[in-house]
């Protein structure tokens, strides 16, 4: 079967990377099921998801920079204005012992003006809300890889952690309204 | 020929008197780890998972009928409602006789990352206001929420009205789309499904990042610059310590909670259409009838007026006050100001209301 023709170097990179991976993968399949016992058993099993997640990583920095440039982007931006603004009232300020005080005021002000009115841009608001975006998807990378290793020792996955708590908050919902209900009924019969 | 700059002798003197106090500031001030937050005596009454309800000891020989329930908000800690001594909210109240109990929500962990707005509503603030009731053989409570305290109070109002005998709202975040906080642009745009699926609860340094954005040079900067400047004034340095200590400390709020807050407050405003749902139950601002009193900072940079009055209209009460004060979000309720003006107002209007 032909392999599909990458769209960018990119894709030509995770390409290679999978179709060696899988290559080697299979190729070992037999030796490594022979030779792998304990622990690592499940971890070259899972060894795969690894380099996967990996090269899943790459791409994600990728879009993270872009937006984490155009984050200090907006602020240098802002910063080079808000200065300017600064020189130009700088000379008007009194030359006495208030002077740097005065200065700093004049200093603060801008700043912080000019500094607000950036964060409370869309322009702002939209990069963020993508860089934040970006950060959780490579802590999300990062989880799985952690969770490969995880369950090469036998200990739960995030996942699974994730599916007790939530059966804890369950139950412990049910016990409070059993509570309840105990409690209404002994009010009824006391009555 | 030689240019000549002068500098005025005087700017010099400022300058190494500063320097005098940055080097002399750790002979004068206490660490703040060595600062103690709790100010008022209270007893612990009430523990459910990390909640705690907290009873302050009476300061007078008669208290008003009817007792106060404080519901904190979810970010910080309660510790800036009786912050100090002179600036202490509960201490004022208890001074006016009344009988205050606070709300501690404590530090959520990963295991509660599935605690919701209705069992902070319907359970935790629930319970205590029962508590409250019985301890107090009282049939219903006076409620102040702080905040996003005053939120989850202004939901517990509408559903259980019945406990509620007076409810005062202080800084509410009610109205996500009219809050021209940087807070809520930040709020509006972050994909909070994909934040709480992959890390839980919200994180401390996501609000301390909010945080961060508030008047940045005025709060990172100046804030310190007159901190030194004053270090030989114990008052001025005490109270920027224990706020400074207060401000440093958030937990983390449990992911759906937080999820459904940011939903269904900032990004879709339910609550204020009257469309927000909790625990199966429909949340209708017009069944808070009764009294209310709502209070507004003007310079509040982390719930705007505009966010918090769109209350006041929205009630079904036919009693009802708001009051607008000339300070910011702490200031009004920790500060020379809140004990001259804020209180003794809420101390009258709760009075005339509480027998």
């Amino acid at each position: 079967m032909a392999a599909q023709t990458p769209n960018n170097v990119t894709d030509y990179y995770k390409h290679l990377s999978l179709f060696w991976t899988d290559i080697i993968h299979l190729m070992a399949s037999k030796p490594q099921a022979l030779t792998s016992i304990g622990p690592m058993r499940a971890f070259t099993a899972n060894s795969k998801r690894i380099s996967t997640e990996m090269v899943e990583i790459n791409e994600k920095l990728l879009d993270f920079n872009k937006y984490l440039t155009e984050y200090y982007k907006q602020l240098s931006e802002t910063w080079t204005d808000a200065q300017k603004k600064v020189n130009l009232k700088a000379p008007k300020v009194p030359q006495d012992v208030e002077q740097i005080d005065a200065f700093k005021r004049i200093w603060i002000d801008i700043f912080d003006n000019d500094f607000t009115e950036l964060f409370d841009s869309k322009k702002f608001g939209e990069n963020y809300g993508k860089l934040v975006s970006k950060e959780l998807e490579l802590t999300k990378h990062w989880s799985n890889i952690a969770n490969v290793i995880l369950q090469s020792v036998n200990l739960p996955s995030k996942e699974e952690i994730d599916e007790v708590y939530k059966e804890v908050h369950s139950l412990k919902k049910r016990v409070t309204k059993l509570e309840l209900e105990l409690k209404k009924r002994g009010k009824r019969v006391a009555k | 020929m030689q240019s000549e700059s002068r500098v005025d002798p005087k700017i010099i003197e400022e300058i190494l008197k500063f320097s005098k106090n940055v080097i002399e500031a750790p002979k004068l001030v206490s660490a703040p780890d060595e600062i103690s937050l709790e100010v008022t005596p209270h007893d612990v009454v009430q523990e459910i998972d990390k909640t705690r309800l907290l009873h302050y000891r009476a300061q007078t020989d008669k208290q008003h009928k009817t007792p106060l329930l404080i519901s904190y908000a979810l970010i910080n800690r309660y510790h800036i409602l009786d912050i100090h001594p002179q600036k202490s909210w509960v201490r004022n109240l208890l001074e006016q006789g009344f009988d205050v109990y606070m709300l501690d929500w404590g530090t959520p962990s990963n295991i509660d990352k599935y605690l919701d707005f209705d069992d902070y509503v319907n359970g935790y603030l629930d319970s205590c206001v029962e508590y409250v009731k019985n301890e107090s053989s009282s049939e219903q409570v006076s409620l102040q929420g702080y905040c996003t305290g005053a939120t989850l109070a202004t939901v517990y109002a509408s559903l259980h009205r019945e406990n509620v005998r007076n409810f005062i709202a202080t800084a509410p975040v009610i109205d996500g789309w009219r809050d021209t906080t940087v807070i809520s642009n930040l709020a509006k745009h972050v994909d909070v499904d994909k934040m709480v699926r992959i890390i839980g609860n919200m994180p401390p340094e996501f609000m301390y990042y909010c945080f961060s954005v508030l008047k940045p040079f005025e709060q990172g900067i100046e804030k310190y610059v007159n901190f030194f400047k004053n270090i030989d004034n114990p008052k001025f340095v005490d109270n920027f310590l224990r706020v400074e200590k207060w401000l440093s400390d958030t937990p983390p709020i449990p992911g759906e909670l937080f999820k459904q807050w940011i939903k269904d407050i900032y990004q879709e405003n339910l609550l204020i259409q009257n469309r927000m749902g909790v625990g199966g139950s429909h949340v209708d601002l017009k069944k808070i009838d009764m009294p209310i009193f709502t209070q507004v900072a003007v310079g509040d940079h982390l719930v705007s007026p505009e966010c918090s009055m769109p209350l006041h209209y929205a009630v079904g009460s036919q009693d009802k006050t708001l009051r607008v004060y000339p300070t910011g979000h702490v200031g009004m309720i920790a500060s020379s100001l809140s004990q001259k003006k804020v209180l003794p107002e809420l101390g009258q209007w709760l009075a005339e209301r509480s027998n």
